[in-house]
């Protein structure tokens, strides 16, 4: 069953002579449990294709469903709810800088109207999924890029969404800290949430955690490839990486 | 359906952010509150201006544009015929009855620390009277024809119908009045322009929270709310400290103003706002400065 469905999906930004098109006819389907990997160079569509997810943009054409919602119909008082279900990760992690890190995690949990007590609880059980001790006294801008990036993680993980994003997660990190990174996300998507990144860090693709890829180049998709690995056992990032994603496939080939 | 125990907690969040978010900088709020409390202060003296020159007016009887005076021996069933006939005209909105006993307590209240002249005198030596109130804007022809018609009446000793004069006092008062509104609208104008760039400084200073609380789901108002609520504290902080000051400075020259009053119109006691009124200047604060704050948080935080 698809978690996330783009149907004819057709984005661009601005008018007349100024007009430029982001994504061109793009459909495809995530299956629920999926590690989906976005690749292509700078400008291919993927940020817009995500912030088509987040119903920060919405489509001149095309249909978009996350988890069985319309929405490119969706009305604007319901945008926050279908956010609480989509968890992101961005490549500037996104922080409040003086806060903590169970202070910034919280925060996703506040929005929810949750007792202070289940907020506390929750956050502190996300921070810990990223092997992070909720009781530091830190504030997140004393912590390291990678650090930080698990804060944004915990955070999005902590309202437990449909799907997690993430946009370039690794874009800020030395390769040592993209690996621990890829290696909570692996864990992540192994404990049952759907995964799908925007990357063209090639780092990402060597790891073997892909079970699904997706090629987008000036926002058109040019790949759609599954892996025909179980999610739940993705391989570990320490094995070989994932023989079945060299280059991917050409669109419809995957059916 | 709604969560209401979620909601009520979702606000509870949304209230102590917007106090966290004011402590971040003290001094920007004190500085709103005090700029609010100055344009306050200019509408609270208007305003107590206005409502003590229409005591003044009232105690000297201006407003009342027929007073028909009785005799002392009139039968009070003619008396009240005399009432009901009148009671019965359109323009006549209402017909007040005055004892001897009540013309002495005014008197001895427009007096104000002066009443002690009035010890000693008996309140029979008033007479009892009728005041006539009639519509806003009855010609002044009216006013004298009724007058007439009135004095022909068995039980009437006298009838004082107003003068030009006192249309004259009568026009300074809508005057004074309508300086007043003038001033709420303007000082309204001010403190909303005061809340409103405050605001939409806090709203700059975190722009970031705003984008994040935005992204993890957070509803326009949620993230609107704290904005929302440091306007209506702004404001209704602004509008007390207006008030306490204009009390402060009331009291002090309370005693030299109704000197003069006494001495000038027999009219010399001077009230500050009841409780009543203190409560709606300090919910007009509030509401200035909520409008002020919805228009500088609601087009930089929506969803």
């Amino acid at each position: 069953m698809p978690i996330l469905e783009f149907s004819s999906v057709t984005m661009t930004y601005g008018r007349g002579r100024a007009k430029t098109e982001a994504l061109r006819d793009v459909s495809f389907t995530v299956p629920e449990g999926a590690f989906s990997v976005l690749v292509g160079p700078s400008g291919a569509g993927k940020s817009t294709l995500l912030k088509l997810v987040l119903a920060m943009e919405r489509p001149q054409e095309g249909t978009i469903q996350v988890a069985d919602r319309d929405i490119h119909r969706l009305r604007k008082h319901s945008i926050p709810y279908l956010r609480r279900n989509v968890g992101a990760v961005f490549q500037d992690f996104k922080l409040l800088p003086d806060a903590t890190a169970l202070e910034n995690v919280s925060l996703a949990l506040q929005v929810l109207g949750l007792p202070r007590r289940e907020v506390r609880a929750r956050a502190s059980k996300a921070l810990e999924q990223v092997e992070l001790e909720p009781g530091t006294k830190r504030s997140v801008s004393r912590m390291s890029g990678g650090e930080q990036q698990r804060v944004a993680i915990a955070r999005a993980l902590s309202g437990e969404p449909a799907i997690l994003l993430a946009d370039e997660p690794t874009g800020n990190l030395d390769p040592r800290l993209s690996r621990e990174i890829l290696e909570v996300l692996a864990r992540i998507n192994r404990n049952g949430t759907t995964v799908m990144l925007a990357t063209h860090d090639p780092i990402v693709r060597e790891a073997g955690v892909i079970t699904h890829e997706l090629g987008l180049e000036a926002g058109r998709l040019v790949s759609d490839s599954l892996a025909d690995i179980d999610p739940l056992h993705a391989v570990d990032l320490e094995e070989d990486t994932n023989p079945v994603l060299n280059g991917g496939v050409p669109v419809g080939a995957v059916a | 359906m709604r969560d209401w125990p979620n909601t009520f907690r979702a606000a509870g969040y949304v209230v102590s952010r917007a106090f966290r978010g004011m402590a971040q900088a003290p001094m920007v709020q004190l500085l709103a509150v005090a700029t609010t409390a100055v344009c306050m202060l200019l509408l609270g003296t208007v305003m107590l201006a206005w409502t003590n020159a229409q005591g003044v007016a009232g105690a000297w009887g201006i407003d009342v544009p027929v007073t028909v005076y009785i005799h002392d021996d009139a039968p009070t069933d003619e008396i009240e015929e005399l009432a009901g006939l009148l009671e019965a005209i359109p323009e006549v909105t209402s017909v007040e009855r005055v004892s001897p006993q009540d013309a002495m307590t005014r008197l001895a209240e427009g007096l104000g620390g002066e009443a002690s002249m009035l010890e000693g005198i008996e309140p029979g030596v008033l007479p009892s009277s009728l005041e006539v109130h009639l519509e806003d804007g009855t010609s002044s022809g009216f006013i004298s024809a009724l007058g007439e018609k009135v004095s022909g009446f068995g039980v009437v000793e006298d009838v004082a119908v107003a003068g030009s004069w006192t249309d004259q006092a009568q026009e300074m008062l809508r005057t004074v009045g309508n300086m007043a509104l003038g001033a709420a609208s303007l000082v309204g104008f001010a403190c909303m322009a005061i809340v409103w760039s405050t605001i939409r400084l806090a709203v700059y200073a975190r722009r970031s929270e705003i984008q994040i609380l935005r992204l993890v789901g957070g509803s326009t108002q949620f993230v609107r709310g704290p904005f929302i609520v440091e306007g209506i504290v702004q404001g209704a902080l602004g509008a007390a400290l207006a008030l306490t000051l204009l009390y402060a400075g009331f009291d002090t020259v309370r005693p030299f103003l109704e000197d003069g009053l006494s001495l000038l119109f027999a009219a010399g006691t001077l009230r500050f706002f009841t409780p009543t009124e203190l409560a709606i200047g300090v919910a007009f604060g509030a509401l200035v400065g909520l409008l002020g704050s919805r228009a500088a948080a609601g087009r930089y935080v929506v969803t």
